[in-house]
């Protein structure tokens, strides 16, 4: 027989278990080449899509979308190396026969690299090629249109799965070269068993839990490799469902916030038009034409004010000037006391945004912000939203501007520069915004009124009587006024959001299914390794059930364990990554605990397979 | 005790259907020593799995004890086999994670048993099979003749009133297969029910009875001595 023949033949034999390995390491390579595929396009789709999110919103999501794909990297490279060790390890004991009957050392080894090659590569091969077409598949569901994905993920996780398979599926190989024959015969060995155990002998445990616990301090290094896994997948399911949940809850507030559930816009019909348009352009709607927001006719009478503030039913009457602004970045200088070094922050890069001058002491909303908003005293302060900070004030190397940071430079517009005070999140014109005092604005700009009216209902009134009540009486002093109820552009909003983090978070679902897979081929293992002795304890009169206990505990024991790392870690890495001012409630917490609990149910469930089956199968089958 | 009525087994293997046991018929009264015998391939083996209930017949009836094992469930079998039937095989088949004590213990504890009597039964069991220094430790631990010794040992924890073993001597030298020939002559001296599948002659002059198979045909029958009593 010739070299290459015998592995060939070997492998054509043993066709079942051929199958399995190589549909194993195929599913592993195909679920995080889809997975990281599936992110970039997520991740692309979020930042190429023009006129959705703040700036600042979708830095937190590809974020998000990066770590993720970090971990979900990690967990393929574990898995494939897992079942690679896992392939090699059980060939062992044949590779001490084959030694035993007088083979030379090196073309055993040689008869299992090749057959550790044929089947990694062949898996490697079919992995990357199903990855591409389950990405084109949920492209074409997800997303209806197909675009090219980014192809250099193909050959990095077929070349970094494929190396890490074949040194962790030689690793088995070289030991067992380095084997006495009768030491790689031994079970000891090829199952990876400790060679005694130190339990006290005639412990007082039931025999289920005796047989359980011993066998799986015997595998214990086969344990360790399932248990890091399994607690890399639990620490990535923990930051993704714990970060995705908190995440998705303090983003949706900061667009809620913004606009309280209680207030409604009066302005003229295409101020108010206007107005809902820039709110709702964060969930993709465009603007068609250019608006003349200091336009004459757009301005509020000030007797329409008094009366608002009089009606029993409004407890706040927010006046707001809204115009759209040529602003410029202002750099300055900051002292390091350290070093006793003065830096220049910044440059004068330049932007169109909307201005929004506000009376600080009458604001229907409230911003998750960085530094402060505007208060009463401020004179010539500006917050400005994250999306004008990320496109002006940020580091951009390429044009040699090393430091920058909004809170120690300025913004000016109509040849007068503004200090910057705080950055907000906002959904108004996807971030694009700056407040102001509107005393300043309307003094720099001649504009004398305001533009838009947010009025608070209070939340005792009867909502619809008291909105006919002002739209009745605005319309009796200008009937170019009209009321705009908001609720619809906010939730509208908050839906696009939702539906979002919706889609990213069917990303640890995959993921959690790849990692439900290997263990089941975990489990396989330990049924494989323990086989005898469950046909002797059935042959002695143990009834199936018993079979269907000792493996159930053995995956709640690993599983558990993986749970209490994973989770420990995960929420570590949680509170490093969170966002600042995260919203977490009560009910936040029930659902992360929920979905993790869930998650732990369906695996230890899933794991359970291979024991019903087992205890299914007759004695004699088990036995052989 | 045992009884059998045109037994037959056939595995399929692929397409090839494989006639192990063809159109046997027996009865062993209760207290007899049966020897099993035959050359390899005869179908000794399925006829011991399936009289403990291991196997099942594809077709003709196998009555043990009284109970026809044919339209038993599993769960039944299960707890038949634990106290009605005790099971040595050829390869020893210890419970590896299990201490010398524990593996003759479990039968005992499924059979909740109190654990005062277990432990007198295990060091009583331990006694009889000489190895009462063995308890703690593991069958790794054990020569092929101890462990067989332990696995008699076990197969008797719930005294049963059957004892089969199947080629018991078979992986033995002969100091260790003199050994376990003594504890079946303690069997037999009990009264118990034996049958033993053995190409051993040592066992073979217990017998009361020889059945010996042929291609998985019943070739002969033989009584000796008290067995007509």
């Amino acid at each position: 027989m010739s070299t290459a023949a015998f592995p060939i033949n070997d492998l054509l034999r043993r066709r079942l278990q051929t199958s399995l390995i190589i549909a194993t390491l195929t599913l592993s390579v195909a679920s995080t080449l889809f997975l990281l595929l599936y992110g970039s396009r997520l991740g692309f789709n979020l930042t190429s899509t023009t006129g959705t999110l703040t700036a600042g919103l979708t830095t937190t999501l590809t974020q998000f979308l990066l770590f993720i794909g970090i971990l979900i990297f990690a967990v393929g490279a574990v898995l494939t190396s897992f079942i690679a060790f896992l392939m090699m390890a059980q060939r062992t004991r044949d590779f001490g026969l084959i030694k035993a009957a007088g083979c030379p050392n090196s073309l055993v080894a040689g008869y299992f690299m090749t057959e550790l090659l044929t089947t990694t590569l062949a898996g490697c091969v079919l992995g990357t090629i199903l990855g591409f077409l389950m990405d084109y598949a949920a492209a074409n569901i997800v997303f209806s249109t197909y675009q090219l994905p980014n192809l250099w993920f193909g050959p990095l996780v077929f070349v970094v799965f494929f190396v890490l398979s074949l040194i962790f599926g030689a690793l088995p190989l070289l030991k067992a070269s380095k084997m006495s024959p009768v030491t790689a015969l031994s079970p000891v060995t090829y199952y990876s068993l400790t060679a005694e155990n130190k339990h006290k002998p005639l412990s007082r445990h039931a025999i289920t839990w005796r047989i359980s616990t011993r066998s799986l301090y015997r595998r214990q290094s086969a344990n360790l490799r399932i248990i890091m896994l399994l607690s890399i997948v639990f620490i990535l399911l923990t930051v993704s469902v714990a970060g995705g949940i908190i995440a998705s809850g303090t983003t949706m507030s900061w667009v809620q916030k913004t606009t309280d559930k209680n207030t409604i816009a009066i302005a003229t019909n295409s101020m108010g038009n206007q107005y809902e348009l820039l709110l709702s352009k964060f969930s993709g709607s465009t603007e068609t034409g250019v608006f003349n927001y200091s336009d004459p006719n757009l301005a509020i009478p000030d007797s329409i004010i008094t009366q608002l503030i009089g009606l029993s039913s409004v407890s706040l009457v927010d006046t707001r000037l809204v115009l759209n602004e040529h602003v410029q970045e202002v750099n300055n200088f900051t002292f390091d006391g350290s070093t006793g070094q003065t830096f220049l922050m910044g440059d004068s890069r330049q932007g169109d945004a909307i201005v929004i001058g506000v009376n600080p002491e009458s604001l229907s909303g409230t911003w998750s912000i960085e530094g402060r908003f505007l208060n009463e005293n401020d004179d010539f302060a500006a917050v400005i939203g994250d999306s004008v900070a990320q496109s002006m004030y940020t580091p951009d190397p390429s044009k040699n501007i090393n430091q920058s940071n909004p809170l120690v430079e300025g913004i000016s517009f109509e040849k007068t520069t503004f200090n910057i005070v705080g950055v907000c999140i906002d959904p108004i014109n996807n971030g694009l915004v700056t407040y102001v005092p509107i005393e300043n604005l309307e003094n720099i700009t001649g504009l004398s009124n305001p533009n838009l009216l947010l009025v608070t209902l209070k939340s005792s009134a009867d909502q619809s009587a008291a909105i006919a009540q002002i739209k009745t009486l605005i319309q009796s002093i200008d009937p170019n006024l009209n009321v705009f109820p908001l609720n619809s552009v906010v939730e509208k909003n908050t839906n696009f959001l939702a539906s979002t983090w919706r889609t990213i978070m069917l990303l640890p679902l995959f993921i959690l299914a790849s990692a439900a897979l290997c263990l089941v081929g975990y489990m396989m293992l330990a049924v494989d390794e323990q086989h005898q002795e469950f046909a002797v304890l059935r042959a002695v009169g143990a009834k199936p059930r018993i079979v269907i206990y000792v493996l159930a505990i053995q995956s709640l024991i690993v599983l558990i364990s993986s749970f209490g790392v994973g989770i420990s870690l995960g929420t570590i890495i949680t509170l490093l990554i969170l966002m600042p001012q995260p919203l977490v409630t009560s009910f936040t917490i029930l659902e992360i605990t929920g979905w993790l609990l869930a998650a732990l149910a369906g695996m230890f469930l899933f794991s359970l397979y291979p024991a019903f089956r087992l205890a299914k199968a007759s004695i004699l089958k088990i036995m052989t | 005790m045992v009884y059998a009525e045109a037994l037959g087994k056939t595995y399929q293997i692929g397409k090839a259907k494989i006639e192990v046991l063809k159109d046997i018929t027996f009865s062993i009264p209760k207290a007899k020593f049966v020897v099993v015998s035959g050359p390899s391939g005869s179908g000794k083996t399925t006829l011991l799995n399936i009289i403990a209930g291991i196997d099942r017949p594809t077709s003709g009836k196998i009555f043990v004890q009284g109970e026809d094992l044919n339209d038993k469930n599993e769960d039944f079998l299960s707890d038949f086999r634990c106290n009605n039937v005790g099971f040595v095989f050829q390869s020893y088949n210890l419970v590896s994670t299990l201490t010398v004590a524990e593996n003759v213990a479990f039968p005992m504890e499924w059979s909740k048993k109190p654990e005062e009597e277990i432990e007198k039964r295990i060091t009583e069991l331990l006694e009889t099979v000489g190895l009462q220094d063995r308890a703690n430790h593991f069958p790794s631990q054990l020569s092929g003749g101890e462990q067989q010794r332990v696995a008699f040992a076990r197969a008797l924890a719930n005294d049963p009133q059957l004892l089969l073993a199947d080629e018991p001597t078979g992986n033995l030298d002969e100091k260790n297969g003199q050994k376990i020939v003594q504890v079946l002559q303690l069997l037999k001296e009990r009264g118990k029910t034996v049958i033993v599948s053995t190409h051993d002659l040592q066992i073979r002059q217990l017998a009361d009875k020889v059945l010996t198979l042929e291609a998985g045909k019943l070739a002969s029958e033989n009584e000796y001595g008290s067995f007509s009593n």
